[in-house]
């Protein structure tokens, strides 16, 4: 690794990789450090790496909480949202933001590897967030007219009320259906069938942009008898 | 005026402990060499929340363990709600609650009993510690009553002077306030360079300079250097006027910060031109590069670079 890594990273990178690692190999406890939690992949450790060394977590925050310093909060930026792989992260990562009041600085020799990596985490942290705030939202009521439009919009491709999720409701009563609908699977790590995946990123890209009011009307609508 | 004379300095650096070692657990480190240290608290970064009653036995239990005795301690370490809430960056003021949050703050400070900071004080006094310099980002959300207790809050902490990260704007505004309490404040430095009110360049400095003997400099040499400035020919001209230096080493271009030796910032020579022209200026540590060490362990490191380039 070159760019943002000072000499001693590669260092550290593989001794916190393999640590890492080891720490969860012997046991399910994982431990903080001042980057917050080790990454459950060693791909997203890569982009922890690069996000901790290059000290995003001081202004944006270990979990993407608590910005300060004027820092945008990456939890509902919309660039955040938009962002492909890095394709939005990285030209204002690599420029930095100098005409803020207190500046982001440039870092012009992070390589596209390290921005891949870094994109890939803050994306990893937006979902874990978005998911912890969406699902403390859970005893509202929804519009199930206004979900079923939602609904329309950006699930039908692949479900559909009458096929796949015919008695969703009943197999997942209470919170358990908003934590299903906002994430169907709790495996973090790539695999699977190429639907699966493709299905991983498609809800993974959905859990960064809902609204509150679009997860209440959605599962408003899943609760809904079939008309 | 607070602000120290050379020979006043001379003084204090000349009490202070020089020796590392079990003399260093006793009596914490002002000074290595001739050149005062001390350190920004902001460089804690992993602190309990603004409020909670753990934050100064904190802040006082790590400047014991790195072994430092003075600081500059933020105001969101001595307020009860982070430093966002009191107005010093714009894009906070746009946020939800913000007018709250702000007419909050203010009602606290016109209301605290002058106590409060004097417990603080006293906490630090006890571990042998001292709070030389309280930062306050003075603007325009500040009313003038406002203004009035927080430099009385500055004298109950104890405190020579304020650093500030402040603009021009607002530093015109404060020219009253400094003559009526006979306090300073060292305006601080970061790397915008197009907004004309902020402080980031030699002439932005001497603008502020120039309104006020008791206006002074907390020159941050990283962001100086980030903002492709020159750290030590500014503190050739302008050493009679800094109060302290913040070390922490930046790339050029507004680049990152970088560990102490790994970036553009001149560090060492700052220090030994410090050491060597016998200047009465301040060298606080500020650690904010990218670790996955504490703290305490980085202003360690940060601590020891010094004592490298000053041995």
């Amino acid at each position: 690794m070159s760019g943002v890594l000072p000499p001693r990273a590669g260092v550290t990178l593989v001794v916190v990789v393999a640590a890492a690692l080891l720490s969860s190999a012997q046991t399910p406890q994982r431990t903080a450090d001042a980057g917050g939690f080790p990454a459950p992949t060693p791909d997203l450790e890569r982009g922890r790496t690069v996000y901790v060394l290059s000290s995003c977590h001081f202004c944006h925050g270990v979990d993407l909480t608590g910005a300060q310093m004027g820092a945008t909060d990456l939890m509902h930026s919309p660039l955040i949202a938009g962002d492909q792989n890095g394709n939005l992260i990285g030209p204002v990562v690599r420029a930095g933001k100098p005409n803020l009041q207190t500046a982001m600085p440039s870092y012009p020799d992070l390589t596209p590897q390290e921005i891949a990596d870094l994109a890939a985490y803050v994306h990893y942290l937006r979902r874990q967030g978005r998911y912890r705030e969406l699902m403390m939202d859970a005893e509202e009521q929804g519009d199930a007219h206004a979900g079923e439009t939602y609904f329309n919009a950006n699930c039908a491709a692949c479900h559909a009320k009458s096929a796949d999720l015919a008695g969703v409701a009943a197999r997942y009563p209470g919170a358990a259906l908003r934590a299903r609908t906002l994430r169907p699977s709790d495996d973090p790590a790539p695999g699977g069938t190429d639907r699966t995946a493709a299905g991983r990123l498609q809800h993974g890209k959905l859990l960064e942009r809902y609204t509150p009011a679009d997860v209440r009307n959605v599962v408003a609508f899943l609760r809904e008898p079939l008309r | 005026m607070m602000i120290m004379t050379r020979r006043e300095f001379g003084k204090l650096v000349a009490a202070a402990p020089l020796a590392a070692g079990a003399a260093q657990q006793q009596r914490p480190l002002y000074a290595i060499n001739g050149v005062g240290i001390g350190l920004e608290t902001f460089s804690f970064h992993d602190l309990p929340p603004a409020g909670d009653p753990r934050l100064i036995p904190t802040i006082i239990s790590n400047m014991r363990e790195i072994g430092i005795g003075e600081c500059e301690i933020m105001s969101g370490h001595i307020e009860p709600w982070p430093t966002i809430a009191t107005g010093w960056w714009v894009q906070s003021r746009r946020a939800p609650g913000f007018q709250q949050l702000r007419d909050d703050a203010r009602r606290w400070r016109l209301s605290v009993p002058m106590s409060y900071y004097t417990n603080i004080r006293k906490q630090f006094e006890d571990a042998g510690l001292r709070i030389y310099l309280y930062n306050v980002n003075f603007n325009e959300t500040f009313t003038d009553e406002e203004r009035d207790k927080t430099f009385e809050a500055a004298k109950a902490l104890g405190a020579a002077g304020f650093s500030s990260s402040t603009v021009i704007s607002e530093a015109r505004r404060l020219v009253p306030f400094v003559e009526r309490h006979k306090m300073f404040v060292a305006m601080h430095n970061h790397n915008n360079l197009v907004d004309p009110d902020q402080f980031a360049t030699p002439q932005s400095f001497e603008t502020a300079l120039a309104m006020s003997p008791y206006f002074k400099a907390t020159l941050d040499i990283g962001h100086f250097v980030a903002g492709n400035n020159d750290p030590v020919a500014f503190i050739k001209k302008h050493h009679d006027r800094t109060v302290n230096i913040h070390v922490r080493d930046r790339k050029r271009n507004n680049g990152p910060n970088r560990p102490f030796g790994q970036g553009d910032t001149p560090i060492a020579e700052m220090l030994r031109l410090i050491r060597d022209e016998k200047y009465p200026i301040r060298c606080y540590l500020e650690y904010e590069y990218g670790s996955f060490r504490s703290s305490v362990e980085e202003v360690k490191a940060c601590l020891e670079y010094c004592r490298r380039v000053l041995a």
